[in-house]
C-alpha cells in the first residue's frame, strides 16, 4: 500500500509530528485571534505556537486561516 | 455599515430588535466571502448568500462561544469562511469513495522503479520501503492506516475522509496524530532517520 513516491512525503510527516498537538475545534476556536494578531503585524506563530503548528500539518484548518486573512483584508 | 463594539454587537443580536445588526452583518459576510472565494469559479458566487444565511443561523445560535478575544466581526466572518470552504469541499470531493481511492492507489502501484538508480540505491529503496511497510502494518490500526493513506498520501480533506468514516474532522485528527506518533515511536526504534530515508529517496 506504501508506494515509493510515498515515502519522502509520509516521514516528513512523522519526523514533524509533536507528542503534545491541538485538535482542529481547539485551532478553530482561537483562529479569528491569530487572524488578528497577524493583521496586527505582529508574529503570531510565536505567539500562539500550538496553533501555527496545527495550521502547518492540517490543511482544512490551513484552508480556513488563509480564507478568513482574505476576508479580512477586503473587508 | 455602523461600527459597533463587540458589547455592542452582542447586546443587538440578543435584544428585541435585531434586524439592522443582522443586516449589517450578512452584508459584511457576503462580502467577506466575495474576497475570500472570488476567484474560486465555476459560479460559486450564486451560493454566497445561502452561505451567508447559513453563517448567520450559526453565529446567533452560539452567541454564547464568542469569547471576546478578537472582534465580533472576525469571529463571524471566521465562521462563514468555514460554512462556505466546507460546502465547497463536500462538492468538489462528492463522486469520490475511499474504495475507488484505495483501489486506484492499487492500480498505480505497479510501476517500475526508476531505472537511473544504482544498484546500491535501489537496495536501499527496497529496504526503507519494506521496512516502512511492516511499521504500517504492524503499528496501526485498520482505521488508522486509511486516514493516513486518504488524508497524509492522497491529500483528501481531513472533513471529507472523516464524514466517509463516520466521524468528525476533530476525531479525525486525532487519529491522526495517534498513528502519526506511533509511526515515529517505531521508526526511532527501527533506527530510521529522516536523513538516511531523504538521501536513499530524495534526487540528486
Amino acid at each position: 500500500m506504501l508506494k515509493r513516491s510515498d515515502v519522502v512525503k509520509l516521514v516528513r510527516v512523522v519526523d514533524e509530528t509533536r507528542e503534545i498537538e491541538i485538535s482542529c475545534d481547539e485551532c478553530f476556536e482561537r483562529l479569528d485571534s491569530y487572524a488578528e494578531t497577524e493583521l496586527s503585524g505582529l508574529d503570531a506563530r510565536t505567539a500562539m505556537p500550538l496553533v501555527g503548528d496545527h495550521l502547518e500539518k492540517c490543511a482544512d484548518c490551513r484552508s480556513n486561516f488563509e480564507g478568513l486573512l482574505i476576508a479580512l483584508r477586503g473587508t | 455599515m455602523r461600527e459597533r463594539t463587540n458589547e455592542q454587537w452582542l447586546a443587538e443580536l440578543r435584544g428585541p430588535n435585531p434586524d439592522g445588526a443582522l443586516a449589517d452583518l450578512y452584508d459584511l459576510v457576503v462580502r467577506g466571502l466575495g474576497a475570500a472565494l472570488g476567484g474560486y469559479g465555476g459560479g460559486v458566487e450564486a451560493n454566497f448568500g445561502d452561505f451567508a444565511q447559513e453563517a448567520l443561523i450559526k453565529i446567533t445560535g452560539n452567541l454564547d462561544s464568542f469569547r471576546g478575544e478578537s472582534r465580533f466581526t472576525t469571529w463571524a466572518q471566521k465562521i462563514a469562511i468555514n460554512v462556505a470552504l466546507t460546502d465547497l469541499k463536500r462538492r468538489r470531493w462528492r463522486d469520490v469513495s475511499l474504495q475507488e481511492l484505495f483501489a486506484r492507489r492499487e492500480a498505480a502501484d505497479r510501476g517500475p522503479a526508476d531505472a537511473q538508480l544504482t544498484p546500491e540505491r535501489l537496495a536501499l529503496q527496497s529496504t526503507v520501503l519494506q521496512e516502512l511497510r511492516r511499521i504500517i502494518d504492524e503499528g496501526l490500526t485498520d482505521r488508522q492506516r486509511e486516514a493516513v493513506v486518504a488524508v497524509l498520501l492522497e491529500g483528501m480533506p481531513i472533513s471529507e475522509v472523516a464524514r466517509r468514516m463516520g466521524t468528525n474532522q476533530n476525531a479525525l485528527y486525532k487519529l491522526l496524530h495517534d498513528a502519526r506518533k506511533k509511526l515515529k515511536k517505531r521508526m526511532e526504534d527501527t533506527g530510521f532517520s529522516l536523513q538516511e530515508v531523504l538521501a536513499a529517496f530524495e534526487e540528486g
